[in-house]
C-alpha cells in the first residue's frame, strides 16, 4: 500500500507513470478511504494507464470491464449456466427419477423436487463475470471499469451496490460480500453525464493535459532515445499548438507518437520543414493542421 | 437528503471547532451553485485526516476530489478556493477573518443570542446600499450598534448585552452611557459582522455573474462580457447536453425483438425463456438553421450557433446557413474547424454583400432553389432574425414551401413584441406560416428554446 502522496508518486514512476500531485493525492486517498474513483478526462491523457499501473504497483490482479452501448448485468455481473444446468438434468435424469420414484403423489415429488433445488443454483453453474470475480477474487484485485459513459443508464444501477458496499447480491444465492474489497476505477470521455447516485459514491478525478515539465518527463521515461534538447523543442511545440482553436488537441499518446517518429528519422532539431512534414501525427483534422502550418512561425524558431 | 446540515454540523464542530473552518467553505460552494449532499462533506472531512493540510497542492486536490463531482464545476472551485484560502495584495482572506475571530462570539454569547445577533446583521446588511459598505469596519459596527441594538427589535439582544457588559466593563463607562461597549465586545460584533458580510459576497457573486450574463440582453453585451460569454456558453452548452443526453437514454426500450429472441434462446431449445426488446431509435431532431448575420442580430446568431455546435452531438445532422442579402451554406465550416474559429470566418467572408441589408425574401428563395434538399419531413427550421427586410419582397412564396418540406418550422426574433411590425420588420408577413415566432432577448431563452425541440412530440 502507498504510504504517502509522495510514496505514491515515486512507487507509480517505477512503474513507468509520472502523475501529477493532483492524480497522486486522489489515489492515495481512495486507497485509504476504501472508495472508488471516476476519472474523467479528453481521450489520450492515461486514464487507463493509471488503473493498470496502480495494479502492477500494488501487485493487484488487473480485471478489465470495456462499457458499451448494450451491456447487462449478465455480462459484467455474473449469469447462470444455463446449458450446463440442463445437461446436468439431462444426465442425472436416473438418479432423479430414482429419488422421486418412492413419492406417491405429484404433490410430493414436486416437494421432494424442490427440496434439492439448491443443487441447480448452486456457485457451480454459476459464471462470474468481471465484478463478480473481484468480489470473489482471492487476492485483492483492481476493476477498472472503463469508458463507463458508453454504457446505458440504467447498467449504472446495477453497479451501485458493488461500489458502495462492496458486494453482490444473487436472488437464487444470497449476498455476496467481498473477501478482499477491490480498488474499483472508473473512466469516462464525458459522453453523457453519469448519474447524482453514482458520483455520490465515488472520488472525482479530472485528468487534464500535464503540464510542461511533467509531459518532459513522461517523454523522457518513455522514448528515451529522444535526446533531452528534441524533447524540449517537441513539448514546446505541442503546447504551443493547443493554445490554438483546435477541433481535436494532441494528447500526449499523441506527443508520443511524434517525439518515436521524429527520433526515427534522425532528427536533432525540430525545424519547420520536418514538422510540416509530420504534423499529421498529432493532428486529426485536415484543417487543423491547415491552421497550425499557417501559424507554424511563431511555434517553431527554426 | 438533508437540506440543513446543522445537526451533524453540531456535532463534529463540538469534536473539533476548527473544522468548522471546512463546513463554511462547504456553504461558500453552495452558494456559488454547487450541488453538495451530505455525503461529499462527510467524506472530505474523512479524507481531511489523511493527509497534511500544510500542503497546499494536496489540500486543495483533497477537497476538491471529495466534493466537486461534475467537472464543469471545477473553475468555480478554484475561484472559491482561491478567495477563501489564499492571501491577496495585503487583503485577508476569508480563512484568515475566520482564524482570527474562530467562534470568540461562542465564549460571550449563548447559541441562541448569535443566532439572534447573526439575523440582526443580515437585516442590517440588506437594509443598507452595496456604496455603504466600502466604510472602515469600525465605523460599521458603531452604526451596527446604534441602529440596531438600540431599536426596538433589538431589545432581547441589547438587554443581554447590557447584562453581558457589567461582565467585561471597561474602566470608566458609567451604567446610563448604554451604546459605549466594551473594546472586547465590541471586537467580537465586528469580528462576526466582517464575517458575514464576506460570507455573502463570495461564493453568491460568482453565481450572480451567471445568472447576469445569462439573463441580459445579448446586443448590450460588452466586449468583454462577450469573451466571458464563451466561455460560460460553453460551460452551460455542455451541462445541458448532458441533461438531454440522460433524458433521451432513460426512453431507449422499444418494440418485441423478434430475431434477437430466437437467436439468444437457442440454447434454451429455442423455447423463449428471454424476451428481447429493440432499442427504440432515439429521435434526433435534424436541424435546419437560418441566421440573419447583418450587425443588428449579428450577436445572436453567433451565440445561436456556438450553442448549437456544442449540442451537435445531439442532433442526427445540422446544417446552418447564414445570410445578409445573400444566403450562404456554413455547415462545412464548422464540420472542419472549432465552432470559435469558423464563426470567425464567416464573419470575415464577404459572400454575404455588406452594406445593403438583410434581404429575407432573396435569401429564403435562394435555399428553395439551391439546398432545398436539405429539406425533409423530420427537419426543424430555425430562422434567427428581426424580420427587417428593408421594404424588400418577403419571398413569401419560398418561405410557404420551406414549411411545407419540413416538419416545423420556429423564428426566433431578438426584438421585442410589440416591435415585430415596428418599421420595417414585416414580421406578422411570417407568422401565420410559422409553428411559432418566439421572442429571444438573452441567452437563457435561447437555451430553453432548444431545451424544447428535445421534448415535444412528434
Amino acid at each position: 500500500m502507498f504510504t504517502s502522496v509522495e510514496n505514491t508518486i515515486h512507487e507509480l514512476e517505477k512503474q513507468k507513470y509520472i502523475c501529477s500531485k493532483d492524480i497522486a493525492t486522489t489515489v492515495y486517498l481512495a486507497l485509504k478511504m476504501e472508495k472508488p474513483v471516476l476519472v474523467e478526462g479528453p481521450a489520450g491523457v492515461g486514464k487507463t494507464d493509471l488503473g493498470k499501473c496502480i495494479a502492477k504497483s500494488l501487485g493487484f490482479e488487473l480485471i478489465r470491464l470495456q462499457c458499451y452501448e448494450g451491456l447487462d448485468e449478465a455480462k459484467a455481473l455474473y449469469e447462470w449456466e444455463y446449458a450446463k444446468q440442463l445437461l446436468y438434468t439431462q444426465i442425472l435424469k436416473d438418479k432423479l427419477s430414482r429419488i422421486l420414484e418412492d413419492q406417491a403423489t405429484l404433490k410430493d415429488a414436486v416437494n421432494k423436487l424442490t427440496s434439492e433445488e439448491d443443487v441447480f443454483f448452486s456457485e457451480k453453474f454459476l459464471v462470474a463475470r468481471p465484478i463478480l470475480k473481484a468480489i470473489t477474487n482471492d487476492i485483492t484485485s483492481l476493476l477498472l471499469i472503463d469508458e463507463i459513459d458508453k454504457s446505458d443508464s440504467e447498467f449504472e444501477a446495477f453497479l451501485l451496490e458493488v461500489l458502495s458496499d462492496y458486494q453482490v447480491t444473487i436472488p437464487e444465492i444470497g449476498t455476496i460480500v467481498a473477501k478482499n474489497k477491490p480498488f474499483v476505477l472508473l473512466t469516462s470521455n464525458n459522453a453523457r453525464e453519469m448519474s447524482d447516485a453514482l458520483k455520490r459514491r465515488c472520488l472525482h478525478l479530472y485528468i487534464d493535459y500535464p503540464t510542461k515539465e511533467l509531459e518532459e518527463r513522461i517523454i523522457q521515461l518513455k522514448v528515451p532515445e529522444c535526446g533531452n534538447y528534441l524533447i524540449k523543442e517537441i513539448i514546446n511545440a505541442i503546447h504551443e499548438i493547443r493554445k490554438f482553436p483546435l477541433k481535436k488537441d494532441p494528447s500526449i499518446s499523441e506527443t508520443l507518437d511524434w517525439a518515436k517518429a521524429l527520433t526515427l528519422m534522425g532528427c536533432e532539431v525540430l525545424n519547420r520543414d520536418i514538422a510540416i512534414d509530420t504534423l499529421n501525427f498529432i493532428l486529426k483534422y485536415e484543417k487543423d493542421i491547415e491552421l497550425v502550418k499557417k501559424n507554424l512561425h511563431s511555434i517553431i524558431v527554426h | 437528503m438533508f437540506h440543513n446540515n446543522n445537526i451533524i454540523k453540531n456535532i463534529i464542530i463540538e469534536e473539533d471547532k476548527a473544522k468548522g473552518v471546512f463546513f463554511e467553505f462547504a456553504e461558500v460552494l453552495k452558494k456559488a451553485g454547487v450541488d453538495l449532499s451530505i455525503v461529499e462533506i462527510m467524506d472530505m472531512m474523512n479524507a481531511i485526516s489523511h493527509i497534511s493540510i500544510l500542503e497546499k497542492e494536496v489540500f486543495k486536490q483533497t477537497l476538491a476530489t471529495t466534493l466537486i463531482k461534475d467537472y464543469t464545476d471545477i473553475p468555480v472551485f478554484n475561484q472559491c478556493f482561491e478567495q477563501f484560502f489564499e492571501r491577496k495584495k495585503g487583503n485577508d482572506s476569508l480563512l484568515d477573518i475566520y482564524t482570527l475571530h474562530a467562534h470568540s462570539e461562542d465564549f460571550i454569547f449563548t447559541p441562541e443570542e448569535t443566532s439572534l445577533l447573526n439575523s440582526l446583521i443580515d437585516n442590517f446588511l440588506e437594509s443598507h446600499p452595496q456604496s455603504f459598505f466600502k466604510k472602515s469596519n469600525e465605523y460599521l459596527t458603531k452604526i451596527f450598534i446604534d441602529e440596531e441594538l438600540s431599536s426596538e427589535s433589538g431589545g432581547a439582544v441589547g438587554l443581554s448585552l447590557f447584562n453581558k457588559r457589567s461582565q467585561f466593563a471597561s474602566a470608566g463607562a458609567n451604567d446610563s452611557d448604554y451604546q459605549e461597549l466594551s473594546p472586547q465586545l465590541f471586537e467580537v460584533i465586528m469580528g462576526m459582522i466582517r464575517k458575514r458580510m464576506f460570507e455573502r459576497t463570495m461564493g453568491s457573486t460568482i453565481k450572480q455573474r451567471e445568472d447576469y450574463l445569462l439573463n441580459k440582453y445579448i446586443y448590450q453585451l460588452k466586449p468583454d462580457e462577450i469573451k466571458e460569454m464563451r466561455e460560460l456558453i460553453k460551460r452551460f452548452g455542455q451541462k445541458m447536453k448532458n441533461r438531454i443526453s440522460l433524458r433521451k437514454k432513460r426512453v431507449k426500450r422499444g418494440n418485441f425483438d423478434i430475431k434477437k429472441t430466437l437467436r439468444r434462446n437457442l440454447q434454451y431449445g429455442g423455447v423463449p425463456f428471454k424476451i428481447f426488446h429493440r432499442d427504440r431509435k432515439i429521435d434526433r431532431p435534424q436541424l435546419v438553421v437560418l441566421c440573419d448575420i447583418s450587425s443588428s442580430v449579428n450577436q445572436y446568431s453567433r451565440f445561436m450557433l456556438l450553442l448549437t455546435y456544442t449540442l451537435q452531438s445531439l442532433f442526427a445532422k445540422v446544417r446552418s446557413f447564414a445570410f445578409i442579402s445573400n444566403l450562404v451554406e456554413i455547415t462545412d465550416l464548422f464540420r472542419e474547424m472549432d465552432p470559435e474559429r469558423a464563426l470567425n470566418s464567416i464573419f470575415s467572408d464577404t459572400n454575404f454583400t455588406y452594406g445593403w441589408g438583410s434581404n429575407y425574401g432573396n435569401s429564403f428563395n435562394q435555399f428553395i432553389q439551391n439546398y432545398s434538399d436539405a429539406l425533409t419531413s423530420k427537419t426543424t427550421v430555425l430562422v434567427l432574425g428581426d424580420a427587417r427586410n428593408n421594404n424588400q419582397d418577403p419571398g413569401l412564396d419560398s418561405f410557404i414551401k420551406m414549411k411545407e418540406r419540413s416538419r416545423n418550422i420556429y423564428w426566433l426574433n431578438p426584438d421585442k413584441q410589440h416591435l415585430w411590425n415596428w418599421s420595417d420588420s414585416i414580421a406578422n408577413v411570417y407568422i401565420p406560416y410559422c409553428s411559432e415566432m418566439r421572442e429571444v432577448q438573452n441567452f437563457l431563452d435561447l437555451s430553453h428554446f432548444i431545451d424544447t425541440l428535445f421534448i415535444q412530440k412528434r
